[in-house]
């Protein structure tokens, strides 16, 4: 029983981690219908620029902690304008060409680009990335968790809020809203939609970016970081539906949780099948999403 | 206020409009009516920048707005409540009347009193207050139409298109509607007005235009249109 409970606890911090990446997903494909498929490669460069960051500020003699604090500031600005880049290079002249599928091969191609450079910048090695909490889990009734497993459940969770309460009270928020529910009309409204895409593509590689550095002291960091997280996000996100904002969350946690037990109770070596049997199930009988709504394809 | 001049548009290779010259004085009523497919929802369409005209100008308040995009035409003063409502389902009616002042809330036209102007939405659409918190999409059709025209409004436009308010509605919802046209028209709002019922729009309107084929076939005062034996037999028959 503790086993199990343990085993649950790791896989409810990977699965935050999934969520807040898929939770980027659904922000672009919300308003544009489009999706970075770079956004794994927006997390290992939002990780690697944040681990450049803390590292600088611990050499001018910063302890771990107000390293990491001061460093996210800059890795947020860092994500949104990157998220900026992919939109205005690989998803508007697609968008206005009016192609179905040029999208998909830019954000593609702009990832790879994306990974050729972190590896020539940062190398090709794993890197340690300073923790800024103490690395001794604590122990509760004999379940150990780490603590920054614990900030890597309350960032997820305070970033998805604050989203969430900025499209509710802010009218920007609203224009964003409505620009997701209706293009066209949007603009009618005297709502720049062009703008709107590109902040939530900002916003969704920041999303990516932070979960970079939250997973970041808890596992390594490196250029090939990103890649296995974006696909496994991606799973989430059609788990749990491109337009449910709790989809993802819960697909998250299903993901994460089957993983941990499968890895223990099988083989770490079949710990991502489950995960993307669960993905090809869904899809089959359930295309929009365990929580998505239907879409009705008007003709 | 609103000057149309020999406007060409449509849709990739398909002509829809073949050179329209449309005139709406400031403080009048224009309607534009015609048979379905004549073109009238194009003609909003391209005034508003939901379609980019091919030639031919638009000048809206002295200012040419031709080949403008629709945020841009919007904040310079025209409002378009379009065709099928077009409202934003997932958010409460009170924010689709909040995004309907979004450039005056924004800094980009003149704040005023967006708060007073709500509340005369609420005055003009009881039944509007009534459902502030529901979502748009939960509405009825003619709680749906009041719900654009009003947001339409809330931008305190110069000028204000109605595409089709009547739609679909009951025959008490349509009469309700042209009684707030009428309210509209006294408080002297700019409007052009596109509708299947032609007699109803000419009643409420003091100019009128016949649309036929993407071609303006006549024009004149509504009350001498309404008169007109041709306008009579094609748009006025029994059907409407």
């Amino acid at each position: 029983m503790q086993i199990l409970m343990q085993l649950i606890v790791s896989g409810i911090s990977v699965g935050m981690i999934y969520g807040v990446i898929a939770f980027g997903y659904q922000l672009t494909f919300a308003t544009s219908k489009t999706l970075n498929f770079g956004q794994g490669e927006a997390l290992m460069l939002g990780a690697l620029v944040g681990l450049t960051t803390v590292n600088f500020l611990i050499g001018n003699s910063l302890g771990n902690f107000w390293a990491y604090v001061l460093m996210l500031p800059v890795v947020l600005a860092f994500g949104a304008l990157q998220g900026s880049v992919v939109e205005w290079l690989g998803v508007r002249p697609a968008m206005r060409a009016k192609s179905e599928a040029g999208w998909i091969m830019a954000t593609i191609a702009l990832g790879i680009i994306f990974k050729n450079l972190a590896e020539n910048i940062w190398g090709r090695d794993a890197l340690r990335f300073p923790s800024p909490l103490p690395e001794a889990s604590l122990s509760f009734g004999g379940i150990r968790i780490q603590p920054m497993e614990i900030v890597v459940v309350i960032g997820a969770i305070v970033l998805m809020v604050a989203v969430e309460l900025f499209n509710r009270y802010s009218i920007y928020g609203k224009a964003v809203v409505a620009t997701s529910n209706d293009r066209d009309a949007a603009g009618l409204m005297g709502i720049n939609t062009n703008r709107i895409i590109t902040f939530s593509y900002a916003l969704s590689s920041m999303s990516a970016a932070f979960a970079g550095v939250l997973v970041a002291p808890v596992t390594l960091t490196g250029a090939t970081m990103g890649a296995v997280l974006g696909l496994k996000a991606f799973a989430v996100a059609i788990i749990g539906g491109l337009s449910s904002g709790l989809g993802v969350v819960i697909g998250g946690l299903i993901l994460g949780i089957t993983e941990t037990l499968t890895g223990y109770y099988i083989s770490t070596g079949y710990k991502d099948v489950p995960g993307l049997l669960l993905l090809l199930i869904v899809l089959s009988l359930k295309p929009s999403g365990l929580f998505g709504k239907a879409a009705i394809k008007k003709v | 206020m609103l000057k149309i001049d020999n406007l060409v548009a449509g849709y990739g290779k398909v002509k829809v409009l073949h050179g329209i010259s449309i005139h709406v004085p400031k403080g009048k009523t224009v309607a534009l009516i015609g048979s379905n497919g004549a073109g009238k929802t194009t003609t909003l369409r391209a005034l508003s920048g939901m379609l980019k005209p091919e030639s031919g100008t638009i000048v809206l308040s002295d200012k040419n707005i031709t080949g403008l995009t629709s945020h841009e035409i919007t904040r310079l003063g025209l409002a378009h409540s379009p065709e099928n409502r077009r409202v934003f389902s997932t958010l409460p009616v009170m924010d689709n009347l909040l995004l309907g002042a979004f450039p005056r809330l924004t800094g980009m036209r003149q704040k005023g009193d967006v708060d007073g102007d709500i509340n005369r939405m609420f005055e003009l659409f009881p039944r509007l207050k009534e459902r502030k918190a529901q979502l748009a999409g939960t509405l009825s059709g003619g709680e749906q139409q009041m719900l654009a025209m009003a947001r339409a409004l809330m931008l305190n436009p110069d000028v204000l298109l109605l595409d089709e308010p009547s739609m679909g509605l009951s025959p008490r919802l349509v009469e309700e509607i042209f009684h707030t046209i009428e309210r509209l028209k006294k408080a002297t709002i700019t409007m052009l007005l596109v509708e299947q019922f032609a007699a109803a729009a000419l009643d409420v309107s003091d100019f009128g235009y016949v649309m036929e084929n993407g071609h303006i076939r006549t024009s004149g005062e509504a009350s001498a249109l309404k008169n007109d034996p041709a306008v009579k037999a094609a748009y006025l028959g029994g059907g409407h």
